[in-house]
């Protein structure tokens, strides 16, 4: 009998374990059994000394770095803070409230775009948000109504100047007036879309899910020319003269021709190229999850040198004129040297980290998942000041 | 513990998955369909002997309460007749549980592997690229398409269908292995136990992804056939009929059945004693 009760002993103990798991709370399982929240990864806009970007509390903020140094109280001088509104469907909350549920989350993964006086956000719970750069109030919003959403929108916003292009994850390509947000034109591809459209010469270039990669026209929102490859397109685009650079989840950076959709060259890597590749002089500086960032020539595909960091690299490197600076999904910043890819120095910030860093001077600002903004100075390689975001 | 759960357990079920659901044209759905048909039939012997041992179990009930009637004020003799019960009916106590608890890790795998395979959000893919093997199969299939038969599996089903399919088949798989209790307050229990558990995974399934509640389902299905041939029949679940009962009329129930046996047992042991 003791067996007995010793074995429904270790029963109820799995019983419980099995309620553990089930409820997706097991330590130290990696976003939990039902996974992460949508909390956003931003990156920051910079404008007349400011760095504007979208919060993981669905907030646009705009920050000095100055007033950072010297800690002031924020909001101070140019700073402000817009704070989107959220609701559920259904609930009376006006023309400004964008729909919420505990799937769509609040945050913000687009970095802000920033056209004259204007500041553009595209959300999550699927609106694009125009706010005067100077006071944060909001001058328009599109869809209009309430509740109307265009679907998910994670890549960034681009423009030609006088109107914006964005992807959505209901697989559409919006075309909008950069001035008063009317709409011009949309175009559905065949997946959905979580990341940004380049434009180059009045043609946009987008990659989806589907492992589809459309060249459209700008002006019409006609497609040009379209290619299927075998794996969904992971990154965002970026163009070089003739040549078209993606990275897919079949772990190649694709180059392709801008022209017809010819396959170039493609680079084999250890995992996903997420992030965005960089494209300075001849070069492609080139993130990848393999915990590696590669330098390849742009023309041929040549490797030219690789850096191994700590974990995996998510977020899109900032390049300099000297130097290369790539955050791990660790959270350490490495300062590489952009001839060889030598390491100069590092630093971690002790969180994960998703966005972009931007660089800035000596400057480089990372937001990281403990929803703090770091100011890391390169040259003495420390944290000169951070900020939450997590402000009422 | 984290990582020799995920490169022992989580990892290889999760790339299935993934794996299968390229090979079924691209289908999600089909493949949580397919993997827990395939993780049920390869549990076959474990399934088996498990029903086998409940079902034994079960037949000796009406014994053991006699005996629990009979010694109810010698509790060490009461152990001792029951651990020779058991023994006389070739039953380990302890043989219908094994199974389960090895189930179990698997059970629990599938559950991840489903969730975290579907990626609903940015963070939640990167998450998942940790976890695939450098397969081309695996690869093209990422992200994987949620929609099947116009669910959306990374999210909750709105029709609250699936909640009543995984809260019925869970109750009808749990009526059929449920012996009706002869004690009026062990018959309440046991009818609210039957009612607690489709409930409560009911209501799992309204906010659970609906990739999951699929899987309850199939899984669901699969236990009662399983049940059905193994036990032969229905077992101690019975169809709600509109009609009087016809008590001359009707065969005998399982129930009573069972309870005849003990009867049956105890007279034939007395007939060889006196023998």
């Amino acid at each position: 009998m003791r067996k007995v009760r010793n074995l429904v002993r270790i029963v109820i103990l799995l019983g419980v374990l099995l309620l553990v798991f089930v409820s997706g709370c097991m330590p130290g399982m990696d976003g939990g059994c039902s996974g992460a929240q949508a909390q956003g990864w931003s990156g920051f806009a910079p404008y007349n000394g400011l760095i504007c970007f979208g919060s993981m509390e669905g907030s646009v903020i705009t920050l000095s770095p100055q007033a950072r140094s010297e800690g002031k109280t924020f909001p101070a001088e140019a700073e402000w803070i817009y704070a989107i509104k959220t609701a559920t469907p259904g609930s009376a909350c006006g023309a400004m409230c964008a729909p919420s549920s505990a799937a769509s989350g609040k945050g913000i993964y687009a970095t802000p775009l920033v056209i004259g006086d204007l500041v553009l956000v595209g959300t999550y719970t699927g609106k694009i948000y125009a706010l005067n750069a100077n006071r944060g109030v909001v001058r328009w919003i599109y869809p209009r109504e309430g509740f109307e959403t265009v679907g998910a929108i994670v890549g960034n916003i681009v423009t030609d100047g006088t109107a914006l292009y964005f992807g959505s994850a209901n697989g559409k390509i919006y075309a909008l007036d950069a001035v008063t947000g009317d709409f011009i034109w949309e175009f559905q591809s065949s997946d959905k879309i979580w990341t940004a459209p380049v434009l180059d010469n009045g043609i946009i270039y987008s990659g989806n899910y589907g492992g589809n990669v459309y060249a459209i026209s700008a002006e019409t929102g006609r497609e040009v020319w379209s290619i299927k490859i075998p794996s969904a397109v992971a990154s965002s685009l970026a163009v070089k003269d003739q040549l078209l650079y993606f990275g897919t989840f079949d772990r190649n950076l694709y180059a392709v021709d801008k022209a017809d959709g010819t396959v170039k060259w493609k680079y084999q890597a250890g995992n996903w190229f997420w992030a965005t590749p960089v494209i300075r002089d001849s070069t492609i500086y080139a993130a990848c999850m393999d915990k590696k960032i590669y330098a390849i020539e742009a023309a041929g595909g040549k490797e030219i040198w690789q850096f191994e960091g700590d974990g995996q690299m998510v977020s899109t490197p900032a390049v300099t004129d000297k130097n290369v600076f790539v955050v791990s999904e660790k959270g350490t910043l490495y300062k590489l040297d952009i001839t060889n890819g030598t390491k100069i120095s590092s630093i971690s910030v002790g969180y994960t980290v998703y966005g972009n860093p931007y660089a800035e001077g000596d400057m480089v600002y990372i937001y990281a998942r403990d929803h703090k903004v770091y100011a890391v100075d390169t040259v003495k390689n420390t944290i000169t000041w951070d900020f939450s975001s997590a402000i009422k | 513990m984290v990582d020799i759960w995920n490169v022992a357990i989580l990892d290889p079920v999760l790339n299935g998955l993934i794996a299968l659901s390229q090979m079924l044209w691209s289908n999600f759905g089909l493949a949580i369909i397919v993997l827990t048909i395939v993780v049920r039939i390869v549990l076959m012997p474990l399934t088996f002997r498990q029903t086998k041992s409940t079902k034994a179990m079960q037949e000796l009930q009406p014994k053991m309460q006699e005996l629990q009637k009979k010694y109810a004020r010698d509790q060490k003799k009461l152990q001792q007749e029951m651990m020779r019960l058991y023994k006389e009916a070739g039953i380990n106590p302890l043989g219908c549980m094994w199974p389960m608890l090895i189930q179990m890790p698997i059970w629990i795998a599938l559950y991840q592997s489903i969730m975290q395979a579907l990626a609903a959000t940015p963070e939640n893919l990167l998450i998942l690229s940790q976890h695939l093997y450098p397969w081309d199969m695996v690869d093209q299939a990422i992200p994987l398409n949620e929609n099947f038969l116009g669910l959306r599996l990374s999210q909750p089903d709105p029709t609250m269908i699936l909640a009543i399919l995984v809260g019925l088949t869970m109750w009808v798989q749990q009526k059929m292995v449920t012996p009706p209790a002869t004690d009026p307050r062990q018959q309440q229990m046991s009818s609210m136990t039957t009612m607690m558990m489709p409930l409560m995974f009911a209501f799992f399934t309204l906010s659970f992804p609906s990739g999951l509640a699929l899987y309850w389902v199939v899984s669901n299905i699969i236990g009662i056939i399983i049940q059905y041939f193994v036990a032969g029949g229905w077992g101690y679940f019975t169809f709600p009929s509109f009609r009087q009962p016809q008590a001359q009329t009707q065969p005998q129930s399982a129930t009573q059945k069972a309870a005849e046996q003990p009867s049956k047992a105890l007279k034939e042991g007395s007939d060889k004693k006196k023998g």
